[in-house]
């Protein structure tokens, strides 16, 4: 996978950068060949400039603007701080310095040379040197033709009066003697009267021309020195005749003079160079001029490409180094599966290659680590799990006593909510709890000991709401080295009372055995002494033998009823439940106890929502008897006694519980006897088995339900029953009892 | 931005600039033929299955002309012919394209203007240029094409006169392209060939 940012040269990128190049090199070629054209056929040349001047102002203009979008596109990575716009900066500076430097170096030395070099042409030496030989040329030329017009002269007026044969024969003879090409005699209106001429078969006399016949016209003498084609001169002389009178009768003589070939041949050498000098002077500035252009041309073109072909080595040269900063940072985001392009096999591409190993290692010890922790995670989550469903409490912390960890069965034995209690303070979270606050002391007391491995049984409550907790303790060592603990802790209050229930049953049974067995025989003996005896005794003795026998018999009886009750105590009758209203039940025994003692104010609270439990009747009912009696005996002698019955129902369909309170307004329980007020043989009264409310709890118990007891704050004391309404549903703590007592015994 | 890339865009703004300014005296500098140049009248005759051209131009002549000459410039006075052959479904077919070329130049010796004909060379002078040019001006019977190199058809003979700085090395061609103002051409003068 190649990240975002990674460059990578497509086919598309390929295919347009060998367009461009086909392109530019197709622009310069018609360029060169429409250059070379019109060089060649200078008639071509008009047709050809614009498409020249086109092609070159595309090319340039193109250039520009790929140049321009570069270096801008190179300023906007550079302010952005895009990965590898400095390193292209920087190579783009150096590399268009390096060839920079040498081109302006170039480009000025050769302006200046060609400058002066086309100025060295035109000194003024070399000028003042063509105008004297022209000059020279010009005097040399002049004086022949003064000479021949001064000769022509002379021969037109010996020409004066003289017929047209002699001038003819004059004529022939003077042409001869003056080496003249021609001499023609003309009248009027361009007649040729008489004409000599060196070669007359090939020539022929032509016209004079029109400017020699305005001249002779007004009596002047026409000089005129040609050019010919074949680069020699001649001398045209005219001159009118003197005897002439009026246009009619003009006759004029018209000479035609070679110039000796030398000095035609050293004139036209002057005028060629003159020519030569002249069209080159004219270029003079044009030359400059164009040059100047042409290398600043040149050199901008040079320094377009120059800058462009920086950019894009720089640009080539930064790309692999972009690519692997975006590599780095797709890696740094996590991103483990970069895999970077090989640019080549230079040093470049080594690293490169070391990059996709290193992500490569990278990916697969991720992958490692990713597994480990789902695994250590699923580990932690089963834990978590076997914690919250543990009935134990487990908690941990560090020195300072800060809650790392707490699972529920915790927040429900010490009665506070840890759910967002990590990372707080224990004793911050014991504030207003007292449980927990007595657990957390406990704790401080035992880490400033030093001790840090313990197992130990906390008592936790006030009297009368005793918690017994079975606690260890262990050292744990924190994820950041600290050390910490951990506390596993269970509340056996349960269990402890019925392992003392459990021992109560025991000593119930075994007295009731123990005891009972001599009890008759000793009634039985008492009850023979005093038959056997009573008659034959006098009378004093006789009722002292009365008094003692029927003490030891009733007494004997009394502790047939008090083993009796422990035997009861001890029995684990079958339990027969059925469905009935406990309401009514309660209704039923209260208004027995009223019509036994009219004294008892018995007052009834029952929620008419309670409407039937499941229970052993029988039982329910020895309950209330029990609670009944204890409460009526305990209300004897008070002014104004009152008993108050009340039900309500508790809880949610799932746990739903009959809750029966039985309170009075009598002296209420002693405060000693509080906590161990259900346990048997502990009674406040005189007389009395001390099991009414050991068989009340262990009845209660039996149907899976709670009992409690407390003084009323107004004074009096209050028992609270709950009972579950469906039985068997809280039956696990009954059977885990039941089973414990069966061990025991 | 590091101060090579200001210091670049300096340089590439003053060559820029240098530049522009080049072009546009150029453009300033395209005076030097000011003048008439143009074609007045032309017409064909067909002699003997010839076709000769006869037409009255107008050659500029000015100050600079003037100067430029006396100073050994040579100019060329052109008279371009063409005829192409009409066609509907593409370009015109070229049949033939000729130019009459003559080439003026002050003989600075005798101090009289050469009109040279630049296809035969002959040569004749003038004393002075309104003459050379008068000359050059009328063009009369320039034979252009042969009547049996014409295949029915339409065909359109335009004519159009040209002056320019004659004899110039290839090479200095070459090198004053930007700045050849001595160049010119008069637009088209066109009429169907009667065939």
């Amino acid at each position: 996978m190649v990240p975002a940012g990674v460059n990578t040269p497509s086919r598309w990128g390929r295919a347009r950068a060998l367009a461009a190049v086909a392109l530019w090199s197709l622009i310069g070629l018609a360029a060169l060949l429409l250059l070379a054209k019109s060089a060649q056929n200078s008639s071509e040349f008009g047709r050809l400039q614009p498409w020249i001047v086109l092609l070159n102002v595309i090319g340039v203009l193109a250039l520009i603007v790929l140049l321009v979008r570069r270096i801008w596109q190179l300023v906007r990575d550079y302010r952005n701080h895009v990965p590898g716009s400095r390193l292209t900066a920087r190579t783009v500076t150096i590399f268009g310095a390096l060839v920079i430097a040498p081109l302006l170096i170039v480009y000025f030395s050769s302006l200046q040379f060609l400058n002066r070099g086309i100025d060295s042409w035109f000194r003024v030496e070399v000028r003042q040197g063509l105008k004297d030989a022209l000059v020279l040329s010009r005097s040399a030329l002049d004086l022949r033709v003064q000479a021949e017009a001064r000769r022509t002269t002379v021969l037109a007026r010996s020409l004066i009066g003289h017929s047209v044969l002699r001038i003819q024969g004059q004529l022939d003879q003077a042409r001869r003697a003056d080496s003249a090409r021609e001499i023609v005699l003309y009248g009027a209106n361009e007649r040729v009267l008489a004409a000599s001429l060196r070669n007359p078969l090939a020539d022929v006399p032509l016209a004079p021309p029109a400017s020699l016949v305005r001249t002779v016209s007004d009596r002047q003498t026409y000089v005129s020195l040609e050019p010919q084609a074949n680069g020699r001169f001649v001398i045209r002389i005219g001159v009118p005749l003197a005897e002439s009178s009026g246009a009619a009768g003009l006759r004029y003589l018209m000479a035609v003079y070679p110039v000796p070939a030398q000095l035609s041949a050293l004139s036209n050498a002057v005028q060629r160079s003159y020519s030569r000098y002249g069209n080159l002077a004219a270029l003079r500035e044009p030359l400059k001029y164009s040059f100047t252009l042409t290398l600043t041309l040149v050199l901008l073109l040079a320094m377009l490409a120059a800058i462009h072909g920086a950019i894009i080595s720089a640009e080539r040269l930064a790309r692999p180094v972009q690519d692997l900063i975006a590599g780095t940072r797709a890696v740094g985001k996590g991103d483990f599966a970069t895999r970077l392009a090989l640019p080549s096999r230079d040093e470049m591409g080594y690293l490169v290659h070391s990059f996709n190993d290193m992500t490569k290692r990278l990916r697969r010890a991720h992958d490692e680590a990713t597994r480990s922790q789902q695994a250590v995670e699923r580990e932690r989550e089963r834990l978590a799990i076997i914690l919250a469903r543990l009935s134990t409490g487990v908690l941990a912390v560090d020195r300072n006593l800060v809650v790392r960890m707490a699972n529920r069965a915790a927040a429900g034995i010490l009665g506070t909510d840890f759910s967002a209690a990590t990372g707080r303070a224990l004793p911050d979270l014991a504030a207003g709890n007292e449980r927990l606050g007595q657990f957390v002391a406990a704790l401080a007391v035992r880490f400033a000991r030093g001790r840090e491995e313990w197992r130990e049984q906390i008592d936790l409550g006030k009297p009368g709401r005793m918690m017994t907790l079975m606690c260890a303790c262990t050292p744990l060592p924190g994820e950041s080295g600290d050390m910490g603990y951990v506390i596993v802790f269970d509340d056996i209050t349960a269990l402890l009372e019925a392992q003392r229930d459990a021992a109560w049953g025991e000593v119930a049974r075994r007295l009731a055995h123990e005891i009972k067995n001599p009890l008759t025989p000793i009634q039985l003996s008492a009850e023979r002494v005093r038959r056997r005896l009573l008659p034959i005794l006098a009378p004093p003795e006789a009722e002292f033998l009365e008094r003692s026998t029927h003490t030891i018999v009733q007494q004997v009886e009394s502790m047939l009823q008090m083993v009796n009750a422990f035997s009861e105590y001890a029995r684990a009758p079958e339990m027969h439940v059925s469905r009935f209203s406990l309401n009514q039940l309660i209704t039923e025994v209260a208004d027995l106890y009223r019509s036994h003692d009219p004294r008892a104010s018995i007052e009834l609270d029952l929620d008419a929502g309670l409407k039937a439990i499941e229970a052993d009747r029988g039982r329910v009912r020895q309950i209330l008897n029990n609670l009944l009696i204890n409460a009526l005996e305990a209300l004897a002698g008070q002014p104004a006694p009152r008993l108050q019955i009340s039900t309500r129902l508790e809880g949610d369909d799932d746990a739903a519980f009959a809750v029966m309170s039985v309170c009075d307004n009598g002296p209420g329980f002693q405060a000693d006897l509080l906590g161990r007020i259900f346990d048997p043989y502990v009674t406040s009264k005189p007389k009395g088995t001390g099991l009414g409310l050991a068989i009340v709890k262990k009845i209660v118990e039996e149907h899976g339900g709670r009992i409690d007891a407390d003084n009323r704050p107004e004074g009096g004391a209050r028992i609270r029953i709950a009972l579950p309404v469906a039985f068997g549903k809280r039956l696990g703590v009954h059977k885990k009892r039941q089973t414990l007592r069966s061990e025991q015994a | 931005m590091p101060r090579g890339v200001h210091r670049w865009a300096g340089m590439l703004g003053a060559l820029l600039a240098v530049l522009a300014w080049a072009l546009l005296r150029t453009v300033a500098l395209a005076s030097a033929l000011d003048g008439a140049l143009a074609v007045r009248s032309a017409y064909v005759n067909f002699d003997h299955g010839v076709i000769e051209l006869n037409a009255h131009v107008a050659y500029p002549l000015n100050p600079t002309i003037l100067k430029a000459l006396q100073n050994g410039v040579t100019l060329s006075f052109d008279v371009e012919t063409r005829i192409e052959e009409v066609r509907h479904y593409w370009f015109n077919d070229t049949v033939i394209d000729v130019t009459l070329r003559r080439q003026l130049a002050y003989h600075v010796v005798t101090r009289r203007y050469v009109v040279r004909d630049a296809q035969s060379g002959a040569e004749r002078s003038f004393a002075s240029v309104d003459k050379a040019l008068h000359y050059m001006e009328h063009v009369h019977d320039w034979p252009v094409l042969v009547e049996s190199q014409l295949h029915g058809g339409r065909y359109v003979i335009s004519v159009r006169a040209g002056v320019r700085r004659g004899t110039l090395p290839a090479s200095l061609r070459a090198l004053l392209f930007w700045t050849d103002d001595w160049q010119r051409e008069s637009p088209w003068y066109s009429w169907s060939l009667p065939v």
